[in-house]
């Protein structure tokens, strides 16, 4: 199977309320990390000609949001396509942008400031139509909270089990510079915060975050102009589950197993298990870690509970950024999750750096409970 | 021209033609004739052969027939349009056939449309009366011409004023807007047969006047409705009218403040490229050419040099606040000075300037007496002396 | 030395509803889902063949937060892969390339990609204005209409000369447009009007008449892409994409000063052309489908694309070589002026170039055979898509 290099990752770190900077300033930090990484530049011959941008244009409020950023991604006289799903997204299609031959280098870079519109919610009720879950007025908050009741009958998983992932994710959040919410919480705080929306408490959700993202992709031909310690792009696949909410059954990760399954194929893995070191999930709530988890394979239907209690979520590395529990902002989610596995099969997570890993899977989701999944696998 | 249930006899043969369904008559080889008596009737041919129509204006009684229809010209009208029964007509004596009656009654259905009355524009004006909706026109004072070319044409105007309408022949000296089109179009338009965007476009309808009370006025009227025409209804399509709104809140960042906080102080500052020299004015974070870090600010301006001017008599609607900006109004396209010679930069230009600005002038800005480091700190450009 | 692609992609299906301003009773589901049955009778496939879909359009217009997971009712998306790419008016043109890039690079073998737009159902010029920077140039509402291209023809080429050479593109335009039975907006204008209408057309900005701008349309295209292989086996005439190059520009309309950058539509065609060894753009292509969103700015852009000098361009719209029968017919579709549901208009221009190609574009197909096709894309701050199409393998 081909693959392509990622051969840098910046990354800005997450804030609840960056209202000093605008996203060009954000970006250009952004920018300015990867060009200092990898001395890259966007020479007509040699440099970057394509750059894929992340954005969403009801989160910016501007109509064709990634015309506010062009130049601060070095758009100018260059091709510059928005993918207007999650991020992750963005690397799979700049993966296809350099199998292609179209191009051998790509710059891609994401951002989103979940803290300009007044809710985040309000935002998200704009995915449903307008006649009918509009009017209802779902979100991706409470169409969750239905995912996770459904997902807790079926697997059984307990208030206790739920609070350790998210306990967890704090303690591995304060190990990561980049991370948002970085403060430690007990088991206790967890369980018994108030409830945000039956079942998901306070504390099982994300909070409101800034950020921006970049990744410098290259062939495996030209990755050496640019790095001496590539990462590889090995695996992409993505699923669509319907759409109609009564249309699905919520908690079987039809959509996520599928992309896996694409995904995995791609990178030549047969067995998750045993050919994957380290886990990357966007746990926008604390019922998606397990959730994904058992959707990608590291575990079976139902066991998610019994993985956490078992040490599954060390064994994996799972999350050791802190995960999308710690704050990320929802539109680029998965390239964060995604530049955390490229630091560790790197070697530069610093802090929170896991031994030994060679090959990771990093998954996204684009939609209400999960409409639409990512998986990339990425491999040193 | 005597008119019968609002129709002319001679509109029965002159849309015979249009009306004619050539599908139903492959089989059918007949003569007709129309012995029509009284004001406005006459003597009419039409002949049905292998698929086609000829419909021939005679000047006596027609002859060489299959079947002659005789009747007056008001039985004959009123059974045309259903007002009045075929059966009792027939009966009556009102109506006489002579030849085989069975011919018409089977052929006549299958070879033509059903009549409708021709709609007029002098009764599309007249029934502007009856449609007028009083409750649209609160705090409207306005007189719309109509100058409706062609035989059925005429001109009008309508005079909306205190929540009433009165319409009066002949075109006013004063009116805000005058329609100016064929009286075919203005059928045709009222019967929602060609559309208003398009027929204003294309040429088809011209306005002389206010354009917005020309947009008003269609909001004052009811729908006209032809006779018969609401015989047939579609199913009411459900449509939702909504106005999603979030709130933001944005943030300028360190260089979009600095230009705001120079506005405030009557100051322009364009932020700066270290290699290339480039001036970005409002400031930008980058040089977009050489994608390196703008890294310092150099004041500019105040004065400009106009490069292009656009004068606007179509404004865009505020998309906060719908307004409509006042038309015309102009914009210019400048360089201040001390910036560099390929970055323009765009505002508006002071009204009274309207008419003198040209390519190549000095302009200066003009700053609005209480400055807070908003958009609203610069108020326009002027010619500078 | 052109772009060295991994395979090649040929256009196998395309699928187009009707443009026009009135679809009440149509949703966008509904609508998406038109335009993907008829590509998917024109190619002669099935979904089950579908290995990924590609979808865009413009959402602000319709104000729908990530609108490919409604539409997915529609579009056939459900179980499969699906990715969503939006580049403001060059969306449609940029889902060409997207999909050239994935079924090239070997990862997909057959990709369709879904273009559409409902003007209707939202409010455009609103949309449009919403383009701009928040804090300052949202206010100024210079918008998308612009009389600076006219001023400056009128500058160049004399005032008499440029108002009629703009109001011949334009007539020559709803002509075209006339054939076309899909086309939005068809006047059946003659050329004895344009004295008329260049005087009588209401002024929107200076020059820039009413009559010259291009329309707002609800419509929906969906093209089908396959590897060359896959190309080969389903379809008796798939249309290949030779290259394609997109240039975009920074955030801001700046380019109205003393000294005027290069236009990105220059840029690419000399790039994409140099690239590919044609000196020559006028002798080489066969059709060319323009994104004109108006009279002006389609002329002005001829001679952008063309890489012509002068008054080349206008001398060649004033002896007719730009007609359906000319040297290089331009916009037999009708063009951008007469239909824009603008996430699928980008689209358009490839969909109806690669219908001339094949031969089955209907009453607007050029007689002479059409064997090379250009087709660009515009949209945001003067972006362009430019790609080329051939009839055969044999570049």
């Amino acid at each position: 199977m081909k693959r392509v290099a990622v051969c840098a990752v910046a990354q800005h770190k997450c804030d609840s309320n960056l209202w000093y900077k605008r996203f060009q300033g954000m970006l250009l930090d952004v920018l300015e990390e990867i060009q200092a990484q990898t001395g890259m530049d966007f020479s007509e011959e040699t440099g970057v000609r394509t750059i894929i941008t992340a954005s969403d244009d009801v989160f910016d409020a501007r109509t064709i949001s990634d015309n506010g950023v062009t130049d601060a991604v070095g758009g100018q006289y260059r091709e510059e396509e928005k993918m207007a799903q999650e991020g992750l997204n963005g690397l799979g299609y700049a993966m296809a942008t350099i199998l292609s031959g179209h191009e051998d280098a790509v710059y891609v870079a994401g951002h989103c400031k979940e803290s300009q519109p007044e809710s985040v919610n309000m935002c998200t009720n704009l995915a449903y139509d307008p006649f009918y879950g509009r009017a209802m007025g779902l979100d991706y908050t409470n169409v969750a909270a239905l995912q996770a009741r459904d997902y807790m009958e079926k697997s059984g998983i307990t208030e206790e089990q739920l609070a350790k992932v998210v306990v967890r994710a704090r303690q591995w959040a304060s190990r990561n510079p980049n991370a948002n919410a970085q403060d430690l919480l007990e088991l206790g705080d967890v369980m018994y915060a108030p409830m945000l929306c039956d079942p998901i408490r306070t504390t099982h959700a994300y909070p409101v975050s800034d950020g921006a993202v970049g990744f410098l992709l290259a062939s495996e031909e030209r990755a050496k102009d640019f790095t001496d310690n590539p990462v590889w792009l090995t695996g992409f696949g993505t699923c669509m589950d319907s759409y109609f909410l009564g249309d699905r059954d919520l908690a079987s990760n039809f959509a996520l197993k599928k992309a896996a399954e694409r995904a995995y194929k791609k990178a030549g893995i047969k067995d998750v298990k045993k050919e994957v070191d380290l886990v990357e999930v966007m746990d926008c709530y604390a019922y998606q870690q397990p959730m994904w988890l058992e959707g990608l394979g590291f575990c079976g239907d139902g066991e998610g509970g019994k993985f956490i209690d078992e040490g599954g979520l060390a064994k994996y590395n799972v999350n050791l950024s802190g995960g999308m529990l710690a704050g990320n902002p929802i539109m680029i989610g998965g390239l964060y999750r995604a530049a955390e596995a490229v630091l560790q099969l790197k070697g530069e997570a610093g802090e929170h750096q896991a031994a030994d890993v060679g090959r990771a899977v990093v998954q996204s989701t684009t939609g209400g409970a999960g409409q639409f999944h990512t998986v990339l696998v990425l491999e040193r | 021209m005597a008119e019968y249930f609002g129709s002319k006899v001679e509109d029965i043969f002159n849309t015979m033609e249009e009306r004619f369904l050539p599908e139903g008559t492959q089989d059918v080889d007949v003569v007709i004739g129309y012995n029509v008596s009284g004001e406005g009737g006459g003597y009419w041919k039409a002949t049905i052969k292998e698929g086609t129509l000829k419909v021939e204006t005679l000047d006596s009684e027609p002859a060489d027939c299959t079947v002659v229809l005789n009747a007056t010209a008001e039985t004959f009208v009123g059974v045309t349009l259903g007002k009045s029964d075929a059966g009792e007509a027939l009966s009556s004596g009102d109506l006489r056939v002579d030849g085989d009656l069975t011919i018409l009654i089977s052929v006549l259905p299958k070879a033509f449309r059903p009549f409708t009355p021709i709609v007029r524009a002098s009764s599309i004006v007249e029934s502007m009366a009856e449609r007028f909706r009083p409750d649209k026109a609160e705090g409207v004072d306005i007189k719309i011409g109509y100058d409706l070319a062609g035989d059925d044409g005429g001109a009008w105007t309508i005079v909306v004023k205190d929540q009433t309408c009165t319409i009066k022949e002949g075109l006013d000296d004063d009116c805000t807007v005058t329609m100016i089109m064929d009286a075919k179009v203005f059928v045709d338009l009222n019967l929602g047969k060609i559309d208003g965007a398009a027929a204003f476009t294309s040429g088809q309808v011209k306005l002389d006047g206010d354009i917005a009370a020309a947009g008003l006025s269609a909001k004052l009227f009811a729908k006209f409705e032809a006779e018969g025409s609401s015989e047939i209804q579609g199913e009411e399509l459900i449509s939702l009218k909504c106005v999603p709104s979030i709130n933001q809140r944005y943030a300028t960042g360190p260089l979009m403040g600095k230009w705001f906080s120079g506005l405030k102080d009557g100051k322009f500052y364009a932020s700066t490229c270290p290699k290339c020299g480039r001036t970005m004015v409002p400031p930008r974070e980058i040089c977009a050419n050489c994608r390196v870090r703008a890294d310092g600010f150099v004041e500019v301006g105040p004065e400009a040099t106009v490069t292009l001017i656009d004068v606007v008599h179509y404004a865009s609607p505020d998309p906060l606040t719908g307004k409509i900006r006042q038309t015309p109004y102009t914009a210019l396209f400048m360089v201040l000075d001390g910036c560099s010679r390929d970055e323009s930069f765009a505002h508006d230009l002071n009204p009274k300037d309207i008419n003198d600005i040209k390519p190549g002038m000095k302009v200066r800005p003009v700053w609005a007496e209480k400055r807070t480091g908003t958009y609203k700190d610069l108020l326009y450009f002027e010619i500078a002396d | 030395m052109g772009k060295k692609k991994n395979r090649n992609v040929g256009i196998i299906g395309i699928g187009q509803t009707e443009y026009s301003s009135h679809k009440e009773d149509q949703n966008q589901v509904e609508m998406v889902n038109e335009a993907v049955r008829y590509a998917l009778e024109d190619a002669k496939i099935t979904l089950d063949d579908i290995d990924c879909v590609i979808h865009g359009n413009m959402e602000l217009f319709e104000m729908i937060h990530q609108p490919d997971l409604w539409h997915s009712l529609g579009s056939g998306a459900f179980g499969k892969e699906q990715l969503r790419i939006t580049t403001g008016g060059t969306t449609g043109a940029s889902l060409v390339c997207a999909a050239d890039n994935l079924v090239a690079s070997g990862m997909y073998d057959v990709v369709m990609a879904i273009g559409l737009e409902k003007l209707q159902e939202g409010h455009t010029t609103g949309g449009i204005t919403n383009m701009a920077d928040p804090l300052w140039f949202r206010h100024l509402q210079t918008g998308a209409l612009t009389a600076t291209t006219a001023t400056m023809m009128m500058e160049e080429f004399g005032e008499d000369r440029a108002k009629r050479a703009a109001m011949k593109y334009r007539i020559m335009i709803d002509k075209h447009a006339c054939l076309n039975p899909r086309a939005h907006r068809r006047f059946g204008l003659e050329y004895d009007q344009a004295e008329d209408l260049m005087n009588t057309s209401p002024q929107l900005v200076g020059e820039l008449r009413l009559i010259h701008m291009c329309s707002q349309s609800d419509g929906a295209c969906v093209m089908i892409f396959a590897s060359e292989k896959k190309a080969k086996e389903l379809s008796d005439k798939p249309v290949w994409i030779r290259d394609h190059i997109t240039a975009h520009r920074e955030e801001t309309f700046n380019c109205f000063g003393l000294d005027m950058p290069e236009m990105t539509h220059h840029y690419a065609a000399r790039t994409l052309f140099g690239r590919n060894g044609i000196t020559d753009p006028v002798d080489y292509f066969d059709v060319f489908e323009m994104y004109d969103p108006s009279a002006w700015w389609g002329l002005d852009w001829l001679r952008q694309f063309l890489l012509l000098e002068g008054d080349e361009h206008i001398r060649m719209l004033e002896e007719d070589e730009f007609d359906l029968d000319g040297k290089l017919p331009v916009n037999p579709s009708g063009g951008v002026i007469a239909s824009n549901p603008i996430g699928a208009t980008a689209m358009l221009r490839p969909a109806e170039a690669a219908m001339q190609i094949r031969g089955d574009a209907g009453p607007q197909q050029i007689k002479k055979e059409v064997k090379h096709a250009l087709a660009s894309g515009f949209g945001g701050t003067m972006w362009t898509v430019l790609m080329m199409l051939e009839k055969d393998l044999d570049w």
